[in-house]
């Protein structure tokens, strides 16, 4: 093994962050210090929150010394926990960024015709993926017990507990490296077999994956699952012995817990032949596949003949159907944007899932209204944010071919927004239909809630496209980036406080109408319909589109003209 | 301008912060004509051809194609124009097919007409069997093949190609250059970049040799051996000769070092 090779490998790697940051290209020259600035911050803080606990720590010894030992056994059983949380969470974001750059072939290619063997470059690529969030956090918990130990006496659990944590980080990113190269074996396979449905079986397993990992993902990371989570994972770990991925964590509390120091020691051997396991497969694997590609996906056989679309019946010009063809194709065929698409839909999915039990027969009336009116509006307006910033980035390096075309302003707008609203519809549709199913809505409620989801798509799409042109971004590698991250904050922003606006007017109904439901004395108030609500929304709905519109217009204007490739 | 020249360049100065990419270039190029520009990495060609289709804009100076403005109307111009840039990004997610099929739609194809030219140019250039697969999947001489097909299916007044025989098979770039000599009977202007000498010599009517963003020798080869003083020879040796850069064996001999 050659370590420089890797050093040096991973420094590409990590050098590739700079695309994704958008820095400036030209005379770079790299700060050392600031390169690496999420390992000192995670230094540092883990030091401060070491010593604040060891701080806490004598605290408690000097006021109740009978506390001492509850708090060293707290700590004990934190220790414990921490390689498996660290795998899980290491998983999960290694696995997190393979996902994202899968859109990008060229990324992936090894080196093959340098003199680095597969040994390096599988080692590489498994500490490379460490590289960031997952690293840091082993930093920052590494630093942090250690800070600790002197002050009650864990020096030992302490350094054991650092070492397991690396481990158990290493164990999780040779596991992605595994599965990302079997993926491409699989997804090769399938293509081969599936022929011609390859794209939608490939749409259709996307989607699939990405809801079951986002749901995954959400569950552990976000309310109080992750409370509950913790808790389980301490109180599962000794039952569940017998997977691998929970042998770092037992050797601890075998070693310090249980006082079964044979038991312990016997965990780490099978700990440590479990992770050069885990990397002569996925050394092999690499060997083996490494370079394979999967095959091209056949759409169509024979001989070519053009149809005549449904577009140019509803009146788009030749070009403005061609755009919308072409984005269409590329939502439903490219990973990255499958990926947009069923993001606005899983963090709906996710606070449903979580109001499931208060939303049965016994929950008030009003409750199920909103949550009603909430999967009506939130999903599709929220689709209509994500695609209107996105629509004109994601075109990536191929948008010369844009600048290239005779594409008018005109042209590009009509096309792109009739993209974000139809979409956005399908969205409404669906979680409308899914909401009613659920919550029971009455007639008014869907109507009202279905033509306020239209008034959102239309404003809050114009709103986005505009921004979306302003704060395009084309970098395609290591992954695409379509938008700028200050653009897409302050897209966000603005939309919501748009969509506040537009929904401004039902606030004094809604209070109404709650007031009068707590306390049926006090009655509503009879000027307070929705329906004149709902007018007035569409008349803010209706500016706010024209203006945003014109907002996009001038943008694309400005971009078509100011194309500089 | 007048009704035979097809592209005209006055006074155009293009920089890229401290870097002066065109150093105020004056150029006319006619219709009908095969206009070669060459020069070494950095010289200036790839922008000057951008500036052409309104990819870039000039810092001062004026450029007019086909009697249009490009910067006045620029969708005018590129509605006559087919461009291949240098390194062509394709839609990856499309087929040939559907790519082509794209373009058509863009240029506002009659659907007979478009259909037609993308199977003669596909059975023309040998993708025929591919052209139902995504274009991820393709070499990329397939994907200069669709690049290049992109540029001639509406039947452009200028073509403007930027190293449009690279990753070629020799067949398909014998056929890309008899198809530009065709088109040029017919009136069709064509300005390349190319760094393939022997490609300019046979192909252009006449040739630009761009150096550090300026024009230092503008004709036919015939004119060309006049100002550099070389008459027998090529155009490698009038290259290097021109740009300075001839001294090529004391550099060979250092590398061996």
């Amino acid at each position: 093994m050659n370590w420089k090779n890797v050093l040096s490998l991973m420094q590409v790697d990590r050098k590739s962050g700079r695309l994704i940051r958008g820095r400036k290209l030209t005379r770079y020259r790299e700060n050392r210090f600031l390169a690496y600035w999420p390992y000192w911050t995670a230094l540092g803080v883990g030091l401060a929150a070491g010593l604040l606990a060891g701080v806490a720590y004598n605290f408690v010894a000097a006021s109740d010394a009978s506390a001492v030992g509850d708090f060293k056994d707290g700590a004990l059983s934190l220790f414990f926990s921490l390689p498996t949380l660290v795998l899980i969470y290491s998983l999960v974001f290694t696995l997190f960024q393979q996902i994202q750059r899968s859109g990008v072939r060229t990324s992936a290619q090894v080196p093959y015709w340098l003199p680095v063997t597969w040994q390096e470059h599988t080692l590489a690529s498994i500490l490379a993926s460490l590289m960031g969030f997952p690293l840091a956090s082993v930093v920052f918990i590494a630093t942090a017990t250690i800070a600790f130990s002197p002050f009650s006496g864990l020096v030992v659990p302490a350094v054991s507990t650092s070492l397991a944590v690396v481990a158990a980080a290493f164990m999780a990113s040779a596991t992605t490296e595994v599965f990302r190269i079997l993926q491409v074996r699989f997804i090769g396979a399938v293509y081969k077999s599936t022929g011609r449905a390859a794209v939608w079986v490939r749409f259709a397993g996307s989607l699939v994956f990405f809801i079951v990992f986002y749901i995954l993902y959400f569950y552990v990371f976000y309310g109080s699952g992750i409370v509950t989570f913790i808790q389980n994972v301490a109180s599962v770990q000794t039952v569940a012995w017998f997977v691998p991925f929970v042998w770092p964590s037992l050797t601890l509390f075998y070693s310090f817990m249980s006082g079964e120091v044979l038991i312990g020691l016997a965990f780490m051997v099978v700990s440590i032949l479990f992770i050069t396991g885990l990397f002569f497969l996925a050394t092999s694997l690499n060997r083996r596949f490494g370079l394979y590609e999967p095959p091209a996906i056949t759409v169509s056989r024979g001989v070519y003949a053009p149809k005549t679309g449904m577009l140019g019946r509803l009146g788009f010009s030749s070009l403005e159907a061609a755009l919308i063809r072409k984005d269409l194709k590329a939502f439903t065929r490219r990973r990255e944007l499958m990926a947009i698409f069923i993001f606005p839909i899983i963090m709906i999915i996710i606070p449903l899932f979580q109001t499931f039990g208060s939303t049965s027969a016994s929950a008030p009336f009003q409750l199920s209204t909103y949550l009603a009116a909430y999967t009506f509006l939130f999903p599709a307006a929220i689709m209509a944010m994500s695609l209107g910033n996105f629509m004109v980035g994601e075109e990536g390096q191929s948008v010369w071919r844009l600048f290239s075309s005779p594409i008018s302003a005109q042209g590009l707008i009509k096309s792109k927004f009739f993209f974000i609203v139809l979409f956005s519809l399908i969205v409404l549709a669906i979680t409308g239909t899914v909401g009613s199913v659920i919550y029971h809505p009455t007639a008014r409620v869907v109507v009202i809630a279905l033509v306020e989801g239209v008034f959102l798509i239309c404003a809050l799409g114009a709103l986005s496209l505009s921004n979306g042109i302003r704060g395009a971004d084309f970098t395609e590698t290591p992954r695409p980036r379509m938008i700028r991250q200050s653009t897409a904050i302050l897209n966000f922003v603005v939309c919501a406080a748009a969509g506040a606006g537009i929904l401004a007017p039902f606030v004094p109904y809604l209070i109404s109408s709650t007031l009068s439901t707590l306390m049926p004395s006090l009655g509503t108030l009879p000027f307070l319909d929705p329906y004149l609500a709902t007018v007035v929304s569409a008349v803010i709905a209706l500016v706010l589109t024209a203006i945003f519109y014109r907002f996009a217009l001038k943008n694309a204007r400005e971009f078509l003209s100011k194309a500089e490739i | 301008m007048s009704e035979a020249v097809a592209v005209e360049l006055k006074s155009v100065v293009k920089r890229y912060s401290e870097i002066l990419a065109v150093n105020n270039i004056d150029l006319t190029i006619k219709k009908g004509e095969i206009f070669g520009l060459l020069g070494p990495n950095g010289s200036g060609k790839s922008t000057t051809l951008k500036m052409l289709l309104g990819l870039v804009q000039p810092d001062s100076g004026s450029i007019t194609v086909l009697g249009k403005d490009v910067q006045k109307d620029p969708v005018a111009v590129k509605q006559q124009v087919g461009y291949v840039p240098e390194s062509p990004r394709l839609y990856e997610f499309l087929t040939g097919i559907e790519y082509l099929d794209f373009i058509g739609d863009i240029y506002n194809m009659q659907t007979e007409e478009k259909k037609n030219r993308i199977n003669e140019y596909l059975k023309a250039l040998e993708l025929e069997g591919r052209e139902g697969d995504m274009i991820n999947g393709y070499s990329d001489g397939m994907k200069q093949k669709i690049a290049l097909i992109s540029a001639f299916l509406h039947r452009p007044k200028l073509l403007i190609l930027d190293e449009p025989l690279s990753a070629l098979d020799p067949r398909s770039a014998r056929i890309i250059k008899d198809f530009l000599n065709q088109l040029k009977m017919q009136g069709v202007t064509t300005i390349m970049s190319t760094h393939v000498l022997e490609i300019a010599q046979a192909v252009c009517d006449r040739i630009g040799i761009m150096y550090h963003g300026k024009i230092l020798a503008l004709g036919n080869m015939k004119e060309l051996r006049e100002m550099s003083k070389l008459p027998d020879s090529g155009l490698e040796d009038i290259f290097l000769k021109l740009t300075g850069t001839g001294d090529t064996r004391a550099i060979v001999e250092e590398l061996l070092k």
